[in-house]
């Protein structure tokens, strides 16, 4: 093949690909590895080797402290359900008196802790920031109101019951997800607003990387640039770019969202297919798995139109929604690869009181 | 950062799958040394994936920082045979980072890079060249300019980029040849080195 060389370096020399490696090579790595055996205080294991080099008799005392400390946490605990104190982020008062639980946070008030099960609280003139140690940070505007529902290793969980928050996340995939009425939102890696009023209605806007909007299996996908309704008793709607047309955001709103007879539903289907640009490809790519078999291969010409399916990809297979088919098809499309929402997503999304 | 004491180690430029694995295992039970041995099958992989986002300039240290984060998260990984996929996301995540911490001024990533060019080496033409072909680069659609950074200058091969990303080779194939594409669409138009940063 004539690309082989750009592929593998094999086959005949390419001389601009040529020419590009040895400008560029400049630039190639060269460090050698840090000294990782000086990092003494990294690992847990660097730690606990360090604590079995203790006397017996320092051992017990640290077993006997620790089971004096369990048993105060348990007891402690156990006098206040549904809040583990240990278990706490950092709140910091950007305007107005946010509340953190019972506490409110004043001008000098310093930095609030928001405890599993607590409520952060804003009012209209108010807003919060919360800290999240390697993991990220939130935002919390004015009206809106934030609980902690876990915070586990691995697993960092809020759930906003109304309002806005700002979150800038930093912590591997699929470790930090907010639940709303509507949808779970889980982070991909990525910077999103994330709004939730008072009917329980959500918008989700990504500014970079993606997110992931789940709720009973209805999966949306929306990259940087890209927004995504949700409704109570409905789940996420069809994630869009902000620019599509405006006869192209009406009619996606309204397929996605108000109750249509197979006619109008149809007819909802046609401005999408025929107002849809070659960036609405993300649209269409969702709409694939939520239109109906009759309506299926319309919505895939027009996406092989806008965006031709890759090499394995084929018509058949798509229309009978082959999960590896649609998978390659969205990995070509460029906002991500979907290994990462099969692999992070794990069991986050369905929302804390419908998991218990 | 920089000022941790390193060690000299050859870059293998042939992955064993089979041999990572080991690697990763033997770092998840403390072995240091085996955690160096995978910064040195990974760290092109890292460094390329940083500098196809961040101005090159931070670039090493970041590849360092990278690193020693995973090093404090490796016993949180589920499946050893995804850790390539799984420090990307890291390195990436931790790019996306130095955005944020650094404000706009750090979009501006050049002309530093004119600096560091300068420092590099003797032929300035060249170097300048060179700079220039990145910033073209780097202006490229987040999906091209990652595989391509790694291909042209962290020297790695299609095949290697799949298998250290954890991508398919075919993805990997699809997006070095229509990133190579619009370079030489870019070069071909001698297009103007668009100091911005990348999206």
């Amino acid at each position: 093949m004539k690309d082989d060389y750009l592929w593998d370096s094999s086959g005949e020399p390419d001389p601009e690909i040529q020419k590009l490696e040895s400008a560029l090579g400049r630039f190639r790595h060269n460090q050698p590895a840090p000294a990782f055996d000086q990092v003494a205080d990294l690992l847990p294991d660097k730690r606990r080797s360090w604590f079995f080099t203790w006397r017996l008799s320092f051992q017990i005392a640290a077993v006997a402290t620790g089971i004096l400390l369990a048993a105060t946490t348990y007891f402690y605990l156990g006098s206040k359900p549904g809040v583990q104190q240990s278990a706490s982020w950092e709140v910091a008062r950007l305007a107005g008196e946010p509340r953190v639980g019972s506490k409110t946070l004043g001008a000098n008030a310093g930095v609030g802790k928001l405890g599993v099960g607590q409520l952060l609280e804003t009012d209209s003139s108010s807003r919060a920031a919360i800290s999240l140690f390697e993991t990220g940070s939130v935002e919390v505007d004015g009206g809106s109101r934030v609980r902690l529902v876990t915070n586990g290793p691995g697993r960092k969980r809020l759930s906003l019951e109304r309002g806005t928050i700002h979150a800038r996340i930093w912590a591997p995939p699929g470790e930090f997800v907010v639940d709303t009425p509507s949808a779970v939102a889980v982070d991909l890696g990525c910077v999103y607003t994330l709004h939730v009023d008072d009917s329980g209605a959500g918008l989700l806007r990504t500014t970079m990387g993606w997110v992931g909007f789940k709720l009973n299996g209805h999966e949306s996908f929306i990259p940087a640039g890209a927004v995504c309704a949700t409704r109570p008793r409905i789940g996420p709607g069809t994630p869009y770019f902000e620019d599509a047309l405006p006869a192209f955001r009406e009619a996606l709103s309204r397929f996605d969202f108000e109750t249509t007879m197979g006619g109008e539903r149809g007819a909802l289907l046609g401005v999408l297919i025929a107002d849809a640009r070659k960036r609405d490809a993300l649209t269409l790519w969702h709409l694939l798995s939520r239109v109906s078999d009759a309506d299926r291969p319309g919505v895939f010409d027009r996406l092989a139109s806008l965006a031709p399916p890759p090499a394995g990809v084929t018509r058949e297979g798509i229309l009978r929604l082959d999960r590896p088919m649609l998978d390659a098809w969205w990995n070509s499309l460029g906002y991500g690869e979907v290994f990462v929402w099969r692999t992070y997503e794990r069991n986050w999304s369905q929302p804390q009181s419908e998991t218990k | 950062m920089a000022s941790m004491e390193r060690q000299n180690v050859t870059i293998p430029q042939v992955s064993n799958p089979t041999e990572d694995h080991g690697l990763v295992r033997a770092a998840r039970e403390g072995d240091r040394a085996a955690f160096g041995r995978l910064y040195d099958r990974y760290a092109r992989m890292v460094h390329g994936i940083l500098l196809s986002r961040i101005p090159p300039r931070e670039v090493d240290d970041l590849v360092q920082e990278v690193f020693l984060s995973a090093l404090r998260q490796l016993h949180a990984l589920r499946d050893i045979a995804r850790f390539g996929a799984w420090l990307a996301t890291i390195t990436r995540n931790r790019a996306n980072d130095y955005y944020r911490k650094a404000g706009p001024e750090a979009a501006r990533t050049e002309p530093v890079l004119e600096k560091e060019g300068a420092e590099r080496g003797n032929d300035h033409a060249q170097e300048q060249e060179a700079a220039i072909i990145l910033e073209l680069i780097r202006g490229l659609p987040e999906t091209y300019r990652e595989p391509l950074i790694l291909r042209l200058v962290e020297g790695m091969t299609g095949p290697e980029i799949a298998e250290r990303t954890g991508l398919t080779h075919g993805s990997v194939r699809v997006n070095l040849c229509r990133g190579m594409q619009l370079l030489r669409e870019k070069l071909g138009q001698g297009a103007p080195v668009e100091r911005s940063r990348p999206v």
